[in-house]
């Protein structure tokens, strides 16, 4: 039985043991009822790193921040409820004020809750939860089965914040559900022109950061205000960015120099201030510097720029680290919160007849391949477990740290078939079978070389 | 005046590091000596500190106007850098010359790089003990001995650069906290702010990256704000080194403005450079206040807890000597109770023990005597009876000593302390066990065949003559075949009436002997086992005395000795109560002299 069934049935079962219990029953059904849903992904940083920029960003549509938990799903159209201490939510109006959409909780002083139904197509496959700054990591993951961690550089106190996050024995053993984004990365670069590259690169150094590693999946570097740009670019600005472009790169220099600059008097382009301070917000100085510089590179489309701005702000990793780290993991991930959740259950409410259930939940955290998996790759990456160089990249791959479909896991770059595929696995099982079998290597090689040919024979009945 | 007079700082600092050293305080005397070969030294060092990232090191360029420090998208200044006035550039790497050890008190080697290379080697620099580097350029700004010290960023991950710079904040006269505009001073700069005024009291907080941030005005506001609610007395100045480092490329005076440095610099200037006198006093009043209090406060706590503390200790010994030696007394009562009640029981016990065995025996003895006949084996019976006596007062004396060693036991654990050689080894008396007189034998009377003949006779003539008279009467003579038959007839009855009393009397006989032997036995057996009993009741009361007495007097000799140490202790006290009295004047003084300096105001009284 896979992961995702025995989690399921141990839902079920435990709640025939708990009927008589109404918090409990209370407890699991919510939890199957989340079991079912799309992957829950918070978005948690300090404050002002700019969560409401990266959701607005991956939504593609752009929100005004609120200071509460808001929820972000899938809806047919646009619809928003507030919930408030006890007693039923409020739906309340969403507005568009300036380019922005305003959810109008006015009246209510403090919300628990903000559900926000959007039809989005980045929404169909997650539910995004904005998050306060200062809620804690507990609050934060209580309702998330994935972390989106906002920073500018690695500090000590997001080091303690994910290390907080991880501080469970079940979430130890199952490390998955994190992914770091050096959020705001073009003032990394003090807002050069090359900063994204910059930022690309420290990101990727971090990757490789012994106290990073353990505690997240990856590391991606996002320009929070250009992505949501890329994605809301409007007509009008489009057009006054063109303008702007037009002038010569050494005379543009000097009013870029300054956001005061650019919205100073002496402006050589016929500009209204007012414009230039909306381009401003939108884009920040170093957003109107680039912009302005791809389309003077030749980028001057609406469509062209758009896919640069993409590309270039980060949201394309962003997205494709979201994918391979969290939406396809989504059964592990979802198995991983109903553990957690049993866990609480049974600590909260022991009982003589869930005994048994208590056992299950011991041996699956203990021995369901899946986690093994992500151990493994938790070890390969933090170094804990060494393989020779060119085993390690293969191991890697195939236990699915690339991706868990059955081409990303044997390296192929194209749409090979079947057959094709076949051989290549039934060669590296093969390989591992021998590394497995190796008596002169270490002890935790030749477990890892276990997992892999494990991970290899699950692979082999989707190819015959 | 032809003398050069001493400034008023250095008297008080002296006078400060001599109270150390009289305190015994060398911590806090090398602490000052120091800060005080520092403030002679005609150097202002201005540290430049802030969170990484910040834009410590472009500020330091941009001040200067030349790239000294390495700068660079990722965490590049691993190492605090000097930077002083030379006349012409010059640059050196300090090395450790050990390969571990702090960054004061071990041998360092200066190592000479060309200028253009030392940002580079300092952004590498991570495994090479390099502990600072050091950079000489001819600038005005410098040239009034300013030593500007960009430091690396404080919370970075790897926390040896926090430490390096902790350690030079120790060396600085004044500091410019760097800050950016992205955002408003976080608690962890705020707590930085704190820590580094306590080191150094002038402190200028710079907010960078002006140039970037739109809305930079409303940081500054906000920033302030924080400032005075945290009741910072720090001044706020917005820079943007990058508008700065252009003015200075392209010479546009208007732009340099636009970059807040002008003021920057005049900042430097005035409250820095030329406050350099009012810099050393304030510096030098706020270590040393902090050191007098450090004084200070343990020797308060003597004074007021000298009574309290140190006599509370002897005293509190005394009494504990006492409590002990009350509570000897009552549980050596208890413990003697104790073995009386326990030893008492012990033999009224075993002494039931033994009778009962003696009676089984006698039963049996008497079962079997009912039927046995005396004289056939005798010997044997007696082997029996000796027998079953010797295991009987085998047990029941194993069972005593068992019994005695438990009852040692329990008064053991009754005794106030704990030794390990409590339990007494034996308790036994050696002369036991002495063997009862033999079993002695009953009379045996033997029925010899003419003594038989002799009885039957006897019986015959009876019936003899009582049927020859009868069958006389019939006409038959006195001695015919009848009286003759029942002659025979009454002399085999009365033969056997006799070996059966006589059967019944040795049975009584050999019953009695045994029932004395017996009776012999235990009144023998049983003294022996009260002796015992009471042999082990003296040696055990003996035992547990002598060490009860033992106790005691080690608990009253050391009940004396509190009590002579309360009685010395009262003189000594008095006596650095005096000295300590007038220590504290003498630091409460001083610390009014080192305020005077213009210290932070702080309450100090005696």
């Amino acid at each position: 039985m896979t992961l995702d069934r025995v989690v399921w049935s141990m839902l079920q079962e435990a709640l025939a043991v708990y009927r008589d219990s109404p918090r409990a029953t209370g407890w699991l059904r919510s939890h199957i009822e989340r079991y079912t849903e799309p992957v829950r992904i918070a978005v948690a940083g300090r404050s002002r790193i700019g969560k409401s920029t990266v959701v607005s960003a991956l939504i593609g549509d752009e929100f005004a921040p609120l200071n509460s938990f808001v929820w972000y799903r899938n809806g047919t159209e646009p619809r928003a409820h507030v919930f408030s201490g006890p007693g039923r939510p409020h739906e309340v109006a969403v507005g568009r004020r300036g380019g922005r959409h305003h959810v109008e909780i006015g009246q209510f002083d403090r919300a628990d809750r903000i559900v926000v139904e959007w039809p989005a197509r980045t929404l169909r496959d997650v539910v995004l939860i904005d998050t306060p700054a200062e809620a804690s990591p507990e609050q934060v993951l209580g309702e998330a089965d994935a972390l989106l961690y906002l920073m500018r550089h690695v500090q000590d106190e997001d080091l303690k914040y994910l290390q907080a996050a991880n501080d469970h024995p079940i979430a130890r053993t199952a490390a998955v559900h994190t992914v770091a984004v050096l959020a705001r990365a073009d003032e990394i670069g003090a807002g050069r022109i090359d900063a994204l590259s910059s930022a690309k690169q420290i990101a990727r150094r971090y990757r490789r950061d012994v106290a990073v590693q353990p505690l997240c999946q990856n590391v991606v570097s996002v320009a929070g205000l250009l992505a949501v740009a890329a994605k809301t670019l409007r007509e009008d600005e489009f057009a006054a960015l063109r303008s702007l472009a037009s002038l010569g790169r050494e005379e543009l220099e000097d009013h870029l120099l300054s956001a005061d600059r650019f919205v100073g008097e002496q402006f050589p382009v016929p500009m209204d201030p007012a414009v230039r301070q909306a381009l401003l917000e939108r884009f920040g100085i170093f957003g109107v510097r680039l912009i302005t510089a791809l389309i003077r590179q030749g980028f001057d489309t609406q469509v062209k720029l758009t896919g640069q701005l993409v590309q270039r702000s980060g949201l394309g990793d962003l997205r494709d680290s979201i994918a391979i780290h969290f939406t396809e993991r989504r059964e592990i991930l979802k198995a991983r919160s109903a553990l957690l959740a049993l866990d609480v259950l049974f600590r909260m409410e022991p009982r003589q007849n869930a005994r048994k259930l208590m056992a299950d939940l011991e041996r699956v955290v203990a021995s369901a391949h899946d986690f093994r998996e992500l151990r493994l790759v938790a070890a390969l990456q933090a170094g804990r477990t060494k393989l020779p160089a060119e085993l390690q990249a293969e191991a890697l791959r195939l236990v699915g740290a690339e991706g868990t479909t059955s081409l990303a896991r044997l390296g192929f770059d194209y749409e090979a078939d079947q057959r094709e595929q076949r051989e290549a696995l039934l060669d590296a099982l093969v390989r591992w079978q021998a590394q497995a079998a190796d008596v002169h290597a270490p002890n935790d090689q030749r477990r890892a070389a276990q997992i892999v040919v494990r991970t290899c024979e699950g692979l082999l009945p989707q190819l015959s | 005046m032809s003398q050069v007079m001493a400034p008023p700082w250095l008297d008080v600092l002296d006078e400060t590091i001599a109270a150390c050293v009289t305190h015994r305080r060398p911590d806090l005397e090398a602490r000052l000596r120091e800060k005080r070969a520092q403030q002679l030294d005609p150097k202002l060092r201005v540290l430049v500190v802030g969170e990484s990232k910040q834009g410590k090191s472009q500020l330091v360029n941009a001040l200067l106007n030349a790239p000294v420090c390495a700068v660079g998208d990722d965490i590049t200044t691993t190492v605090p850098t000097f930077v002083q006035h030379a006349d012409t550039p010059s640059a050196a790497l300090v090395r450790n010359a050990s390969a571990r050890g702090s960054i004061f008190h071990t041998p360092t080697e200066r190592i000479a790089v060309p200028i253009e290379q030392v940002t580079k080697q300092v952004s590498t620099a991570r495994s090479q003990h390099v502990v600072r580097a050091e950079i000489g350029i001819p600038r005005a700004l410098l040239d009034s001995g300013l030593v500007l010290i960009d430091t690396p960023g404080v919370g970075d991950t790897r926390s040896a650069h926090t430490a390096s710079t902790f350690a030079t904040l120790m060396q600085a006269d004044a500091a410019l906290l760097v800050s950016d505009a992205t955002g408003e001073l976080t608690s962890a700069e705020m707590t930085l702010l704190k820590k580094v005024m306590e080191a150094c009291p002038n402190v200028t907080v710079v907010v960078t990256k002006i140039d970037l941030v739109p809305s930079w005005r409303t940081v500054v506001e906000r920033n302030k704000a924080l400032l005075a609610r945290a009741g910072v007395p720090a001044k706020l100045i917005p820079v943007s080194s990058a508008l700065r480092l252009r003015a200075a490329k392209t010479g546009d005076q208007r732009l340099n403005n636009e970059s807040g440095f002008p003021e920057l610099l005049a900042c430097v200037q005035r409250d820095i450079v030329a406050s350099a006198d009012l810099l050393a006093r304030r510096a030098v009043a706020v270590v040393a206040s902090s050191a007098i209090s450090q004084l200070v406060t343990p020797l308060r706590e003597e004074l007021t807890a000298h009574d309290s503390s140190r006599t509370a200790a002897t005293i509190s010994t005394l009494q504990e000597a006492q409590r002990r030696v009350d509570e000897l007394r009552r549980r050596s009562a208890r413990w003697q109770n104790v073995l009386n009640d326990e030893m008492a029981d012990l033999i009224s016990d075993v002494e039931y023990d033994l009778r009962d065995r003696t009676r089984k025996i006698l039963r049996e003895v008497d079962k079997t005597y009912d039927e046995a006949d005396p004289a056939i084996g005798w010997d044997k019976f007696e082997q029996w009876l000796e027998d079953n006596l010797n295991e009987a007062a085998t047990t029941n004396f194993a069972w005593l000593m068992e019994r005695a060693e438990w009852v040692a036991a329990k008064v053991a654990k009754n005794f106030p302390v704990y030794r390990e050689d409590l339990i007494p080894g034996s308790v036994l008396p050696d002369d036991l066990l002495e063997p009862v007189g033999r079993l002695e034998k009953p009379k045996i009377e033997p029925f010899s065949i003419p003594q038989k003949l002799f009885t039957g006779l006897r019986g015959s003539y009876g019936g003899v003559l009582m049927f020859g008279l009868v069958t006389s009467l019939a006409g038959m003579p006195l001695i015919n075949v009848i009286s003759l038959g029942a002659g025979a007839l009454f002399g085999g009855k009365s033969i056997l009436d006799e070996s059966d009393q006589r059967l019944k009397r040795r049975q009584a006989a050999a019953k009695a002997a045994a029932q004395r032997h017996v009776d012999d036995f235990f009144m023998k057996f049983s003294k022996d086992v009260r002796d015992s009993g009471r042999h082990i009741q003296r040696s055990l009361r003996n035992h547990f005395s002598t060490l009860a007495e033992e106790f005691q007097e080690t608990l009253l000799e050391s009940a004396r000795s509190a009590k002579r140490a309360v009685q010395d202790d009262q003189t000594e006290r008095e006596r650095r109560l005096r000295e300590g009295r007038k220590e504290l004047d003498k630091l409460v003084t001083l610390y009014k002299r080192v305020q005077a300096l213009g210290g932070p105001a702080m309450e100090l009284s005696a």
